[in-house]
């Protein structure tokens, strides 16, 4: 690794902990899949495929730890020992996928990755308990099984033999360690296996290498069948193990990453032979043309992506720019013919300016499968751990959604899904008791809705039980008990999101701290989306998670209080009302609007600026938070507008109250506000104020 | 020629404060500042430098300058400070400055710790001098918020 400048390793490590991070996706996928067809060999060599390729990837990276635990995995997975061990086989499999996994985020914080001595132990087992019965001498040292590494000349050789109807067995051959004369016992093996059929491939290529090996490896196309074939080959004091493996002409065995083999390994030199790829590349017969097509996938730094949306941002900003001197324009120069002109190709430029926009947003879009993939997996162990059979539904998977909220949504759906099955599906008694099919549903759906994309999780399990989260929040004193009556339907249900409220009897390992709803009401906040619950007891329960389709570029309305610019996202506004102040009253310590037959806790926003001066006339903007609506007070309205957001130094300006800033087109800044911060802070200080002015009267 | 160092000298009351050019942006006149509510004192708010938010500290208050008078000669520091761009209004900056490190001598003990630890030398230029100052110190996240805090409470 030495010749590699350090930048050229860094580069390396990045794409390997990005293809890895896919690697493991898959085999956690094909895991799932052994899972439930555990002899189908097809799938055994899938797994296998991907373990080999992550062994080839970390091995060159250094990452011996994780490249000899892969490789032990690889070695051990046959569709032989799949049929055996049947599903303990797929358990196997998928915690080591879960090894892996530690051990790359170990490599990632350059830590000491997690020993994977247990993994290695639990490989062993399983493939010690299939092997014992059927070898006579086992020899641990040795390594009977490998691959090859298949030329184009001998792919076609492997072609033309499943077309005459004959089996192509690749072998493994275990030298005696007490045989002294190895040139001859090349030369015996030869002869067997000529006896048996055509010989495709042997190494070492001739006998004068046997001294300084002690495997030999061959393949061969036969008309006997495997066990024959390895009975022959036992040759007492010469052969002491033997290992058969069966290859079906349509598909070329994995290339062999046994890199210190190489030198002596390469065959049939007559032919111009294409260099097999050493990176442990899956090289198949069906698909070898196909690595030739043109890619038409890039990847690409998420960064560079975010800088080209600024840029586009700056445009936009640029754009209110022109628009803004232009309307001067007008009012100078109102009947001038020029004006005609400026509009028409404002019109256009806009209208480019929107595709633009579109299209750079469409770049980060990924669509919501990447992220309902994983939950394959999660679902299966949840089921497991918490004794349930549950099957899981996805649709949608197709909607397009901004990655880095796609990202952030992981956990919250985790945590949604783990609930469904813990907290939501029954036991399979307790199903077939209320007349329900034995497994449970758990359904994962997203699709798109006006500028927001929905996500649903929803199960076929028990509902909620809407009195049982009220005595629940009783009970932990979240509220009391006399505002218990008052609830509405969608308030009551959202105290599960209250941190340590669970509705389930016990805890376990899964669920039922009641920290997880916490955190997804958390997390939605932050995106500045919003969930919502629709259950029916004995029915089940359905989660919608709502978020935007980007945090980019919002619509927002502005407006000015105490002098000052604000915004606020439009998709919180409801509407917008005039009022007096007399129209204003007191309730419980909360000024109140009413407005038609809603009473709307009001917000008074020029408190922000520290300034409780008072209008007579005043603009009320209703915005909904969750499913309440609150009236902020305003003193002028200025308009709607496209704003493009950008982050504030948090680590100078940190406040909750404001998620962001915006530049306008004449350079203004605007800073936008949160607000559900801006209720839940202004809101409690109004009663904190009324509180101690009661104490000082 | 390679230990000399090279600086930006601004004023704040009677003092003048240097900083290593490197790290200067650029300087500006003072624009609109956008106040944040609940920020701390000396944070004025932040101001779009073309197209950047960029958040605004006033250094007079940071260093504990009595008297504070906005006036046209009022400048703005725009500063790079652990990768985020940063402004800082001073006085006054105008001059760029050149010195050899032998008349940069270390700060006197009083300045080691506590509220000052942010004064890495005093540089001697003829007859004045000239406080050297580190930067990610002054806008330390602890320091700031402790100050913020402190003046909360006054």
């Amino acid at each position: 690794m030495s010749f590699f400048s350090e930048d050229r390793v860094s580069e390396l490590k990045d794409l390997f902990f990005e293809s890895a991070a896919e690697l493991l996706q898959a085999l956690n996928e094909q895991g799932l899949e052994l899972e439930r067809r555990p002899t189908d060999a097809e799938v055994v060599r899938s797994v296998r495929r991907t373990v080999h390729t992550l062994k080839g990837d970390s091995a060159a990276c250094g990452y011996t730890a994780l490249s000899d635990l892969a490789h032990e995995l690889e070695d051990a997975l046959t569709p032989e020992l799949a049929k055996a061990r049947g599903k303990r086989v797929a358990e196997v499999v998928l915690g080591a996928a879960d090894v892996f996994q530690d051990m790359l985020r170990a490599y990632r914080k350059n830590s000491e990755p997690p020993s994977g001595a247990g993994l290695f132990a639990e490989i062993r087992a399983l493939v010690s308990r299939i092997e014992a019965p059927e070898l006579t001498v086992l020899a641990p040292a040795k390594k009977a099984i490998n691959k090859f590494e298949w030329s184009e000349y001998e792919k076609i050789l492997l072609q033309d033999a499943g077309r005459r109807g004959l089996k192509v067995l690749q072998l493994s051959l275990a030298v005696d360690p007490n045989c002294t004369t190895r040139a001859v016992a090349w030369q015996m093996v030869k002869n067997t296996f000529q006896d048996l059929g055509t010989v495709l491939l042997m190494l070492p290529e001739d006998a004068a290498s046997m001294e300084k090996v002690d495997n030999l490896f061959a393949a061969i196309a036969s008309s006997f069948d495997a066990e024959h074939v390895a009975k022959k080959c036992r040759i007492p004091m010469v052969i002491c193990d033997v290992v058969v493996e069966r290859l079906s002409a349509s598909e070329a065995p994995p290339v062999a990453a046994e890199m210190e083999k190489k030198d002596e390994a390469k065959v049939v030199p007559s032919l111009p032979v294409e260099e097999a790829s050493n990176d442990g590349e899956p090289a198949e017969l069906g698909t070898a043309s196909l690595s030739a097509a043109p890619e038409s996938t890039l990847r690409v730094d998420a960064e560079k992506i975010d800088a080209v949306l600024n840029l586009v941002g700056e445009l936009i900003i640029g754009k209110s720019m022109l628009t803004q001197s232009i309307s001067e324009f007008d009012k100078k120069f109102g009947r001038d013919p020029l004006h005609a002109k400026f509009a028409d190709v404002l019109g256009f430029q806009a209208r480019v300016l929107a595709d633009l926009q579109k299209s750079v947003m469409k770049v980060r879009m990924v669509p919501v499968e990447q992220l309902f993939r994983r939950f394959g997996r999660i679902v299966r162990d949840v089921a497991k751990a918490c004794g349930r059979e549950v099957r899981l539904e996805l649709a949608g998977q197709n909607t397009d959604l901004d990655k880095s909220i796609l990202d952030t949504l992981a956990e919250p759906i985790a945590h949604l899904v783990r609930n469904a099955i813990s907290h939501g599906i029954e036991s399979p008694e307790e199903r077939a008791v209320a007349g329900k099919e034995r497994f449970g549903t758990v359904r994962l759906n997203a699709y798109h809705q006006g500028n927001n994309v929905v996500i649903e999780v929803s199960d076929d399990g028990r509902g909620i039980d809407r009195e049982k989260v009220i005595k629940k929040a009783i009970e932990r004193g979240i509220i009391q008990a006399g505002e218990a009556k008052n609830l509405t339907e969608g308030e009551a249900l959202n105290l599960i999101f209250h941190s340590g409220l669970s509705t389930a009897e016990e805890v376990t390992s899964v669920a039922g701290r009641g920290v997880g709803m916490d955190v997804v009401k958390t997390v939605l906040d932050r995106l500045k989306g919003s969930v919502a619950i629709e259950t029916e007891v004995g029915q089940g329960s359905t989660f919608y998670l709502k978020v935007p389709l980007t945090l980019a570029i919002i619509k927002a309305l502005m407006f000015r209080s105490a002098e000052k610019l604000y915004a606020v996202p439009l998709t919180s506004v409801v509407e917008i009302v005039r009022a007096t102040e007399a129209e204003i009253h007191r309730v419980d310590q909360h000024e109140v609007l009413r407005l038609r037959n809603e009473v709307l806790t009001l917000v008074r926003l020029n408190r922000l600026s520290g300034q409780s001066e008072k209008k007579s006339k005043i603009f009320v903007v209703v915005v909904a938070v969750g499913d309440r609506k609150f009236g902020l007070l305003v003193d002028k309205l200025v308009g709607e507008e496209e704003l493009v957001i950008k982050a504030l130094d948090h680590h100078l300006v940190s406040t909750e109250l404001v998620s962001g800033a915006s530049i306008l087109g004449d350079g203004t800044v605007v800073l936008i506000l949160d607000v559900q911060a801006v209720v839940s802070k202004l809101g409690r200080a109004r009663t904190q104020e009324i509180k101690s002015a009661g104490a000082t009267a | 020629m390679a230990k000399d160092l090279h600086l930006v000298g601004f004023r704040i009351g009677r003092e003048t404060f240097g900083v290593p050019i490197s790290l200067v942006h650029e300087i500006v006149r003072v624009p609109e500042i956008t106040a944040v509510p609940e920020a701390p004192a000396f944070v004025e708010g932040v101001i779009n430098l073309r197209g950047k938010i960029v958040s605004i500290v006033d250094l007079r208050k940071r260093f504990g300058e009595k008297e504070i008078t906005q006036n046209k000669k009022n400048r703005i520091l725009v500063v790079e400070v652990e990768s985020k761009m940063v402004g800082l209004i001073v006085d006054a900056a105008s001059e760029v400055l050149r010195m050899s490190a032998e008349q940069v001598e270390n700060p006197p003990n009083v300045f080691e710790d506590g509220e000052l630890n942010y004064v890495t030398g005093v540089g001697k230029l003829k007859d004045r001098l000239i406080i050297l100052v580190e930067l990610t110190k002054v806008l330390q996240k602890g320091e700031l918020k402790r100050l913020g805090e402190l003046g909360a409470m006054a």
